[in-house]
């Protein structure tokens, strides 16, 4: 058994002697190219969204500005859409959150017959895309009176990240020692209650990543938006920038400025989130397609 | 118990959903809309006589190649190892650029169309305006007269992050004595990757190719958002023909017989899926 940092040492004095000239050059050039491409298109957002008359290329605003903001909520009722997209998403994670600690807890220790043709099951329904499922869905949502409707909403979006949530949080406590539970039934706890309030506590790593990965993904999702929702009171952050982008084409300008400042609204708190657990979110994410 | 009921509803409903009425002329609006029939298996001798269909089946897979063959695959395991190398050598320009391809991978897919939108622009884009402009060249009609390579290289921008990490994972589990005996062997580096660092990652290559593969098959917001399948029908993948035959055309029916082929489709990749980590595990 070697630790990371003593197989990183071990490889570091594997690697022969210090880098050559050329090759730093080479590779920071590269770097350098790479991290243009990745970010240049963001470097856009940010400049348009405080640029009191933005245009479609970068440059540093000409008259620098918070009226956009501003204005995305006087005239384009954002804060609406604003609190409509904090609840559907806050919903679908705590729902998330009870269903998968459930569902992942049961595959984890019971002992259930077809034990890994339920789990194979899950898998394949994750590789469901949901642009092929988006037709039947939205006349199945029809038909159950689920458009419109914020429950409609949340529970199709807690649905469409479980299978996913589930292998990971399995794995969460698979890892998780069966003498803790035990000892809880022992002292006449109920199933239920040993998984609350002892195997939870220490699966809690997991429990975060389900919860952040859910609220993220019922956030920025906008397919099911597209399809479910047409009345403006149910309108969510994805929906008010789509409509802004798509209403001001054609004839009229489109105010890139409004548009940005929607756009940062909307893509900041993901990356906020995701960028400080990137460590618990990436090895959630490598662990989920490796635990096959 | 909840999880099975929610997954029975809105995975295994849908596609018990599309099967049926796409045996039937299910319409949204019209007098087929109130009494649909039952065709039986009309619109699938209809989609196979469709000239449009296998336009768009051939648009799908010049895409999936590009995008996530080529683009994704390809880009991610490069940047993997020049990352990886990088992390050795302590450049922390590998460090930024692992940060970068990162946060356009988590940003939201509408805002990766929105801001491809934007650089494509033939007037005012930045590519245009402020990339060619400043080298002197006249400006290119991106999104006209390239739209395909335009879609998959927003694609590629967008998705690349996700092969780079897995990559990065499977790397950083290469026992490290590998290539210490290697190197007492006399091989050069070269031959040391070729030998011992591309062996060990041919598994989770396999299972990561086939991942963006089904993943890359579904794409729709990417390209709504920049050409909406245009112009003609030159950028139209399975996922917007099957939207704009059910919503644009109202024919539910015939749309749910696309998403029927597209969840076969899928499901034949997602079998070959299971059986390969089957296979590793």
């Amino acid at each position: 058994m070697t630790t990371r940092a003593e197989s990183r040492a071990a490889r570091s004095t594997a690697a022969p002697r210090g880098a050559s000239w050329v090759e730093t050059i080479a590779a920071h050039l590269v770097f350098g190219v790479v991290v243009l491409f990745f970010l240049v298109p963001f470097l856009w957002l940010f400049t348009s969204a405080f640029d009191a008359d933005a245009v479609a290329y970068i440059r540093v605003p000409a008259k620098p500005t918070l009226d956009n903001f501003v204005r995305i909520f006087t005239e384009h009722d954002f804060g609406r859409a604003l609190v409509n997209s904090v609840f559907v998403a806050g919903s679908t994670m705590v729902l998330d959150v009870v269903a998968v600690s459930l569902a992942g807890y049961s595959l984890s220790r019971l002992d259930l017959r077809f034990k890994s043709w339920i789990m194979y099951a899950v898998l394949l329904l994750q590789t469901m895309p949901l642009s092929a499922t988006m037709v039947p869905i939205y006349g199945l949502a029809r038909a159950l009176g689920l458009r419109n409707s914020y429950v409609g909403l949340i529970l199709i979006h807690a649905a469409i990240e479980l299978p996913f949530l589930i292998w990971l949080m399995k794995n969460f406590f698979d890892n998780v020692p069966r003498y803790l539970e035990e000892a809880a039934w022992l002292d006449g706890r109920s199933k239920l209650r040993a998984l609350v309030e002892v195997v939870l506590p220490v699966a809690r790593n997991g429990i975060g990543v389900v919860a952040g990965l859910s609220f993220l993904a019922a956030w920025a999702e906008v397919l099911m938006m597209i399809i479910l929702i047409d009345s403006q009171d149910l309108k969510t952050v994805p929906l008010a920038f789509y409509e802004t982008l798509r209403t001001q084409g054609g004839y009229t300008e489109v105010q890139y400025g409004l548009v940005a400042a929607m756009g940062v609204l909307y893509a900041v708190p993901v990356m906020a989130i995701f960028l400080a657990t990137r460590r618990m979110m990436v090895r959630g994410l490598v662990a989920s397609s490796r635990g096959l | 118990m909840p999880a099975a009921a929610l997954l029975a509803l809105f995975f295994v409903g849908p596609a018990l959903w599309a099967l049926y009425s796409s045996l039937t002329n299910l319409a949204l609006v019209g007098i087929d809309a109130a009494n649909p029939r039952f065709v039986g298996i009309d619109n699938y001798t209809r989609l196979l006589a469709d000239p449009d269909f296998w336009t768009v089946i051939r648009n799908s897979v010049v895409f999936v190649v590009g995008s996530a063959v080529i683009g994704q695959f390809g880009l991610g395991l490069a940047l993997a190892l020049l990352i990886d190398h990088a992390e050795h050598r302590r450049w922390w320009l590998g460090t930024l650029a692992y940060g970068a391809v990162l946060l356009a991978w988590v940003n939201p897919t509408l805002i990766a169309g929105f801001l491809w939108v934007a650089m494509y622009d033939f007037f005012f884009g930045s590519l245009n305006h402020v990339f060619l402009s400043s080298l002197g060249a006249s400006p290119v009609d991106w999104l006209g007269s390239f739209p395909m390579p335009a879609v998959i290289v927003a694609n590629i921008w967008r998705g690349t992050a996700f092969t780079m990490i897995i990559f990065l994972g499977a790397l950083k589990t290469i026992p490290p004595d590998i290539y210490e005996a290697a190197r007492i062997d006399g091989a050069n580096a070269w031959r040391r990757f070729w030998d011992h660092t591309l062996p060990s990652l041919r598994p989770i290559a396999a299972l990561a190719l086939l991942s963006i593969t089904m993943s890359t098959f579904g794409t729709f917001i990417v390209i709504q958002t920049l050409t909406n399948g245009g112009p003609g029908i030159n950028t139209e993948v399975i996922a917007l023909y099957a939207f704009h035959t059910a919503f644009k055309s109202f024919s539910i029916g015939y749309g749910s017989a696309i998403a029927v082929v597209m969840l076969a489709l899928n499901f034949a990749f997602a079998i070959l899926y299971l059986r390969w980590s089957r296979a590793r595990a």
